[in-house]
């Protein structure tokens, strides 16, 4: 028994200092969060146990609807634009000869820029009137200027496209190293039997990343629906509403009210329907593969 | 191990000793010591510090610069290590009272006698159940900026130098077409962007007869709908429709970029207050003969209102009395005290000269507190100072001088209601077809689901 234990001991000193830092750094703080989700405080003190009233207060103000319905639409408008660019990005990049390397570093370069800056970056891209980069482009193709960021069907997509422009770089690394470790015998041999670049992306290519898109497409889901910066930075999340999200209510309520209970009970929120869909959506692809 | 025990003894000695000499000192922590890049006025602070120092030298002056904001002021307060004084934004003394960040000065400004010298309407400001939690560093009265370059330009000077400007918003709207028209630049800056466009609203809604909250039997009621404030809204829907005078993106608008528009010509008019005046000159380059400010136009039925509020220092909730006496010593010593002493002259002479070495109008602050000796020695020392065409601002003092002029801030909820009205002025300068009355519709019953939720109740 205890030289089962002793045996182990290595193990538990190279991990200790990662676990010390996750439960200081992580598990912590959620739990705290999570507590103090059903207080009342003053600042970060908590003062009583209030049970849900923060749930039903923020559930209640006027603005959790709007926030709660853009966040997946969000997530829609991420997953339509954003979820096959790094796919086909990755693709077009490992058929490609000549300049592999410039063309992998060149997706990847967005996400060496601080995030705020190319937020700001594209503030100027999606400028109202002449001076707007977009308007300028379009200018000269004789399209009036417009107030991109104004039309509030149209500035989720918009956001949408920013954050595809930022993040499917790295992406498309991942399905590009996936893509590289196919074995290069499966696509001789269907060349071979006749098939064609069609045929080998069908049949070979997208079975071998399907697994790995799986993941991703978890992932994209749980990042795109913790949106926050990019509202904050382009729209404030105007107008009327149109671009707010809950991280962006968290946020306000944590760093405009300083009302940290509620904040809490938001990211709790957010937390729970994360766990919800995560759930709901492996069970559909296991449903799926039996 | 003996030896080393000793020597540990012997340091903690000489650490606990050193500890309890400077126990004796009280230490003021300066939050509003200005930033490193900012040398003329880290000079002035010296001197004050000097100066003090020897005036009371039981303390011990720290500078702790801190600009405040909200993302870094709660961790801040939480560890202790909030300075002792430090400036805030006019919009925060009520939520960092009822945080419990920030100290009860009640008595210390009693042994000054200092709270009855404050102006009752700033003091509301930075009261909660009559007691005192903060000293107006200034006051403002919301007026309106003018760009001149490009009232010239649109040919709307008089003979004298002085602007033709706008009394009514009736009239704004036909200057602004007019400098539209005749420059390309905006007329008028509206802020869209965050609360500040719902401050300001405010105040163009109260010119159009508006009273956004009303109390009724103890209770408070949302009052965002009444025909007064659609009028308003209605205006404010044409300013960008009808006229097309506003700036190309108002939701893009803060209060900070308003002032870049007036100072680099992307707009001619903008609501603000004399406490900014170093926003559009300092801070973005204006020349000084280019800028007038004004009252704010007066509404269809007469109604001329200026919004006016105050600019605090407040005190960490952890500062001792004594620190807080230091701190209000300081203040004397730089002039923004209620109290006339050679030094506190001294102080506001420093701060004119520092105003003009960087090129910011010496024009009167609002007064934030009515002590008349005060008062007196500030308007002599401005004259002295003086570095502005005082034609250029005098109908905006005169008219804030004038009884039932200034108008405190709704009282409940005040940036909820804001960021209602926000959400409306950016409806309605987006959408050409927003129904005004509708989107007002729902503004006011969110504010009364709020009213109700956190005043009404508690009652």
């Amino acid at each position: 028994m205890f030289k089962r234990h002793k045996k182990d001991i290595a193990g538990w000193i190279i991990m200790a200092p990662s676990i010390i830092l996750f439960v200081f750094f992580l598990w912590e703080p959620l739990l705290a969060s999570v507590v103090m989700s059903f207080y009342s405080a003053k600042g970060i003190r908590l003062e009583r146990f209030v049970g849900f009233q923060n749930y039903i207060e923020v559930v209640q103000h006027p603005d959790f609807k709007a926030a709660f319905f853009n966040t997946f639409l969000y997530t829609f408008w991420s997953l339509v634009i954003g979820f096959l660019v790094p796919i086909i990005l990755a693709i077009i990049i490992n058929e490609i000869i000549h300049f592999k390397g410039f063309f992998r570093v060149s997706v990847y370069l967005p996400n060496v820029i601080p995030g705020l800056a190319v937020a700001i970056m594209w503030l100027y891209i999606y400028r109202a009137g002449k001076t707007g980069l977009l308007n300028i482009l379009l200018g000269k193709l004789g399209f009036p200027p417009q107030a991109w960021l104004t039309k509030s069907h149209l500035v989720i997509p918009l956001i949408v496209l920013f954050m595809t422009w930022r993040s499917a770089g790295a992406t498309t690394l991942i399905y590009l190293a996936r893509l590289q470790g196919i074995d290069p015998e499966l696509y001789e041999a269907a060349t071979i039997d006749g098939a064609g670049i069609w045929a080998r992306l069908k049949y070979i290519t997208l079975p071998q990343i399907y697994n790995l898109a799986r993941t991703l497409l978890i992932l994209q889901i749980i990042f795109v629906f913790q949106v926050l910066y990019e509202p904050l930075v382009l729209t404030n999340g105007g107008p009327n509403n149109a671009s707010t999200t809950l991280m962006l209510l968290v946020y306000k309520y944590a760093f405009e009210k300083f009302d940290y209970p509620k904040a809490a009970s938001i990211s709790v929120i957010i937390a729970l329907i994360l766990l919800l869909l995560t759930t709901v959506y492996n069970r559909l692809v296991k449903v799926n593969e039996e | 191990m003996k030896k080393f025990l000793i020597f540990f003894l012997l340091l903690l000695l000489i650490f606990n000793g050193s500890e309890i000499f400077a126990q004796k000192k009280i230490v003021l922590k300066l939050g509003m010591w200005p930033e490193p890049t900012l040398k003329s006025d880290i000079e002035m602070f010296e001197k004050w510090k000097k100066e003090f120092e020897k005036k009371y030298p039981n303390v011990q002056v720290v500078p702790a610069t801190y600009k405040y904001s909200p993302d870094t002021f709660v961790p801040l307060a939480e560890s202790g290590n909030l300075p002792t004084i430090f400036e805030t934004w006019f919009t925060e003394p009520q939520k960092l009272i009822a945080g419990g960040f920030v100290k009860d000065i009640t008595n210390e400004l009693k042994k000054k006698g200092w709270d009855s010298l404050m102006n009752p309407s700033v003091k509301q400001i930075l009261s909660k159940n009559n007691r005192i939690y903060g000293v107006p560093r200034d006051a403002y009265a919301l007026g309106m900026y003018l760009n001149l370059e490009l009232f010239e330009k649109a040919g709307l000077m008089n003979p004298d130098g002085t602007p033709k400007y706008p009394k009514t918003w009736d009239e704004l709207a036909k200057f602004a077409k007019i400098i539209k028209d005749k420059t390309g630049s905006a007329g008028f800056c509206l802020l869209a962007k965050d609360n500040a466009g719902g401050w300001h609203f405010t105040q163009i809604a109260w010119n159009f007869g508006a009273k956004l909250e009303i109390q009724k039997d103890g209770k408070w009621y949302a009052n965002l709908n009444s025909p007064e404030v659609v009028a308003a809204m209605n205006f404010v829907k044409d300013l960008k429709w009808k006229y097309n005078v506003l700036t190309d993106d108002p939701t893009s608008e803060d209060w900070g970029s308003g002032f870049e528009a007036i100072a680099t010509g992307r707009a001619a008019m903008y609501l603000g207050a004399q406490d900014a005046v170093n926003q559009p000159t300092q801070v973005y380059g204006m020349p000084l003969d280019k800028l007038a400010i004004v009252p704010v136009p007066a509404g269809p039925k007469g109604h001329q209102y200026s919004l006016m509020g105050g600019t605090p220092y407040m005190f960490s909730a952890k500062a001792t009395s004594d620190e807080i006496m230091a701190a209000l010593n300081f203040l004397e010593i730089m002039g923004k005290a209620p109290v006339v002493t050679p030094e506190s002259l001294a102080g506001m002479k420093a701060d004119a000269e520092n105003r003009v070495k960087n090129g910011v109008p010496v024009i009167p602050s609002f007064p934030a507190w009515i002590a008349k000796d005060w008062l007196k020695a500030q308007e002599e020392i401005t004259k002295q100072y003086r570095n502005v065409d005082m034609r250029l601002y005098n109908d905006y003092y005169n008219w804030i001088k004038k009884p039932n002029v200034l108008r405190p801030e709704e009282p409940y909820l005040t940036q909820d209601m804001y960021a209602e009205l926000t959400k409306v002025l950016q409806a309605v300068v987006t959408d050409k077809n927003a129904d005004v009355k509708k989107l007002l519709d729902v503004a006011n019953s969110n504010l009364q689901k709020m009213l109700d939720m956190y005043v009404n109740k508690k009652k």
